[in-house]
């Protein structure tokens, strides 16, 4: 099947929870759409002809790099042809692969180009630019590509994988976290056109899909975030398999650790965890996910069976007033020990519970990245939040398949 | 089986780096069984690294938080908790984040309730702003044994249960962080520190840096930091080493001389779905923030094997070595007693 996705390069400015706006340049999905961070998610299936059209509309150069695929090619309006990496005098490279050019360049090269191949493998993957990147990926030139198995089909659970059927990959529920990280300074500088030099990259922000915690739990597509579509909020029930794509957008390591149970890595970088009969997943708490690699996991929580009437807690809650809730003025805390239960509160404290779901944090471990600019909580930060049985209307956490750019 | 009742007094304190600095620390100090009148007389005496939690799989562990305020900081009311890191299909009341359970005030006690599930190296942590508490040094070792661990039968004395090959005479736990002289600073001066200027100044093992990583278990010189780092053992013993990492960076240990085998990561024999035996060999072994990697050796030859860490410049204190995460396993011609328990 053929699948066009037309992107553009913008630029823009996206916000962070304590205030501050942030110029940064990203890709839009319509001609007229706004630039986002990341990219847009681009969903294709395995053997799929995909066709990436990218215009230019940034002061330089620009490309994808689509890491993971082969035989890309690209056609800059005189047919289709291997990409090539591209040298400037002195044959020094200038950039890791065939570029847009930026508008009103007087060697008037194309601003538009199609890159396209076909997804032989299922998986997770990142794209992101190839040029000057290590100015262009930290201001936003990257997101993810989710290629589907061949035999996918979402409303038959065996076939609704992330590799195929019988490789043990079956998901309920999906969720992509792309992270990333920014220095305000280098993207302050790129909007005034100061010099930077990436030695003094000091990161103070570190994004999830974009946002930097608590915006990381808000709905995807708020209004109010209009250059930041994706949230992070992640929902299950008990015992579903939940897929985790990890995608590592930016420069540095980040370790996520989801509080609630392991994951089960199944897959590496789009690759399964198996060798011929052999199987090479593994559990992990934390997964120390580095620059420009991916990781598909399973998580399932089935919690340990405590019931007020059939299994009480082995012990007392103190009162209310003797523990400390909502200490930031609002809880996710439901009041009660139990899953689908609801208790009693503080006066004050506002509830952002629901039906006496269970919040679990997920977040880096090196703590300094759940800071906003050294202010917790912040970063790469969010939820799981597992809500009583039948409770979760089942589109929650599916990504639409046949929309090639959701949101 | 068991049940284990425990008791835990959340703090402040302070420790002793080999260059003479005193840093300003919070965290936890073992009051179990102390009387109700005497808790008092342990405000200020957190301990850096915090008590050693251990449980067998079955057994039942009633822990108790008490909350003892912070005497080096009186303005200062901040809540504690006890997350234990990696226990699976926990439920919010016993996970210790503040933001979506409960967490304990000043002067208040509150029991968590764990039934460890799968035996491994875990750790325990407070949760409650946690960039500022952990680096302040609300941080733990804890081990939960196999269901069928008896030290007195050496086939049942296993990191993972008999049959897994994890048989082990002796076990140290090695557990990493580092401290930033300015955030310790800042804390005790009642000044804000900017948390994405962390720049760490020394680089800890059980709670100490080099030369006080060698120094026996409970030094005088270092009443707050009971932990030695030092690992002995006879020639040939099968050792396992318990790998912690509560740091906020990536840490590369190698012991000079013993290759390890990796036979646990996150409390998980590294095990296929079909039970592949995935374990592998490592010369240095790479932890990140909140991993655990339990890894063992048999001792060689009688002789002293540096430990250090291969980011280079991690094995100082302050900038000055040698220093950091520098410490040794002294391999003894088979006069060492038995080891009585971890880390003795």
């Amino acid at each position: 099947m053929l699948r066009n996705v037309d992107l553009w390069t913008r630029d823009g400015f996206f916000s962070t929870p304590d205030g501050s706006s942030i110029y940064f340049w990203g890709l839009a999905s319509r001609e007229d759409g706004k630039a986002q961070l990341p990219g847009p998610l681009i969903v294709v299936q395995q053997g799929d002809t995909v066709r990436i059209n990218l215009t230019n509309t940034l002061p330089e150069a620009t490309s994808l790099l689509f890491p993971g695929q082969e035989g890309v090619t690209v056609d800059d309006g005189t047919g289709p042809r291997p990409v090539q990496p591209r040298f400037g005098p002195g044959g020094v490279l200038t950039s890791f692969t065939d570029y847009a050019d930026y508008p009103d360049n007087p060697m008037a090269n194309p601003t538009r180009v199609t890159y396209a191949f076909t997804p032989e493998n299922p998986g997770t993957y990142l794209y992101w630019s190839g040029t000057n990147v290590h100015r262009q990926v930290l201001m936003g030139l990257h997101g993810c590509l989710i290629v589907r198995p061949a035999d996918y089909d979402e409303s038959v659970p065996a076939r609704r994988t992330a590799y195929g059927e019988g490789t043990g990959t079956e998901f309920d529920r999906e969720y992509v976290l792309v992270l990333a990280e920014v220095d305000p300074e280098l993207n302050y500088n790129v909007e005034h056109g100061f010099p930077y030099r990436v030695r003094d990259y000091k990161p103070r922000y570190w994004t999830m899909n974009g946002r930097c915690a608590v915006d990381t739990m808000l709905p995807s597509g708020v209004g109010y975030l209009p250059t930041q579509p994706y949230g992070s909020m992640i929902t299950a029930e008990p015992g579903e398999k939940v897929l985790f794509r990890y995608a590592g957008g930016g420069i540095e390591n980040h370790p996520l650790h989801p509080h609630g149970n392991h994951t089960r890595i199944v897959g590496l970088d789009g690759r399964l965890l198996r060798n011929g009969a052999t199987d090479l997943s593994y559990k992990r708490f934390t997964v120390l996910v580095g620059p420009g690699q991916t990781y598909d996991q399973i998580f399932i929580w089935t919690g340990l069976g405590f019931d007020p009437v059939t299994h009480p807690i082995p012990t007392v809650l103190p009162q209310l007033q003797n523990l400390a809730v909502g200490h930031a003025g609002n809880t996710l805390w439901s009041g009660s020990a139990y899953l689908g239960l609801k208790g009693d509160l503080p006066v004050g404290v506002a509830d952002l519970n629901d039906m006496g779901e269970y919040y679990f944090m997920l977040h880096s471990h090196e703590e300094v990245q759940i800071t906003n600019w050294g202010k917790y909580p912040g970063g790469l930060m969010t939820m799981v939040a597992v809500f009583p049985s039948g409770r979760l209307g089942e589109r929650h956490g599916r990504i639409p398949y046949t929309e090639s750019v959701p949101v | 089986m068991a049940i284990i009742e425990q008791r835990l007094g959340a703090t402040d304190g302070w420790v002793k780096m080999p260059d003479g600095n005193l840093f300003y620390i919070m965290g936890f100090v073992d009051i179990t069984g102390v009387p109700e009148t005497a808790v008092v007389s342990y405000r200020g005496k957190a301990r850096l690294i915090a008590p050693l939690v251990e449980a067998k799989v079955g057994d039942e562990v009633y822990l108790t938080l008490t909350n003892l305020g912070f005497p080096g900081r009186p303005d200062l009311d901040d809540s504690h908790t006890v997350h234990w890191h990696g226990f699976p299909n926990q439920i919010p009341l016993y996970d210790g984040v503040p933001e979506a359970s409960v967490a304990v005030r000043v002067g208040r006690d509150f029991d968590y309730y764990y039934k460890p599930l799968d035996p491994g190296t875990y750790m325990y942590h407070c949760h409650f702003e946690p960039v500022e508490h952990i680096q302040m040094g609300m941080v733990g070792p804890l081990i939960a044994r196999p269901r069928d661990y008896d030290p007195g039968v050496p086939a049942l004395k296993t990191a993972y249960g008999s049959g897994t090959g994890t048989e082990f005479a002796r076990e140290y736990f090695v557990f990493l962080t580092e401290l930033d002289a300015r955030a310790h600073e800042f804390m005790v001066l009642v000044q804000e520190y900017d948390w994405s200027e962390y720049r760490a100044d020394y680089y800890l093992i059980n709670g100490r840096a080099y030369p006080d990583t060698v120094k026996d278990n409970g030094d005088p010189s270092l009443p707050s930091q009971p932990f030695s780092a030092r690992i002995k053992a006879n020639t040939g013993d099968r050792v396992l080493l318990r790998f912690v990492n509560l740091g906020y960076q990536q840490h590369a240990i190698e012991i000079v001389g013993i290759p390890l085998h990796v036979a646990g990561v996150d409390a998980q024999r590294p095990v296929g779905l079909n039970g592949e035996d995935l374990s592998y060999g490592k010369n240095v072994l790479y932890v990140a923030p909140g991993q655990t990697y339990d890894v063992m050796f048999t001792a060689p030859a009688p002789g002293t094997y540096p430990l250090y860490n291969r980011n280079c410049h991690k094995n100082m204190n302050a900038g000055v070595a040698p220093g950091g995460m520098v410490s040794e396993v002294a391999v003894h011609p088979g006069t060492l007693p038995p080891q009585p328990g971890p880390n003795a």
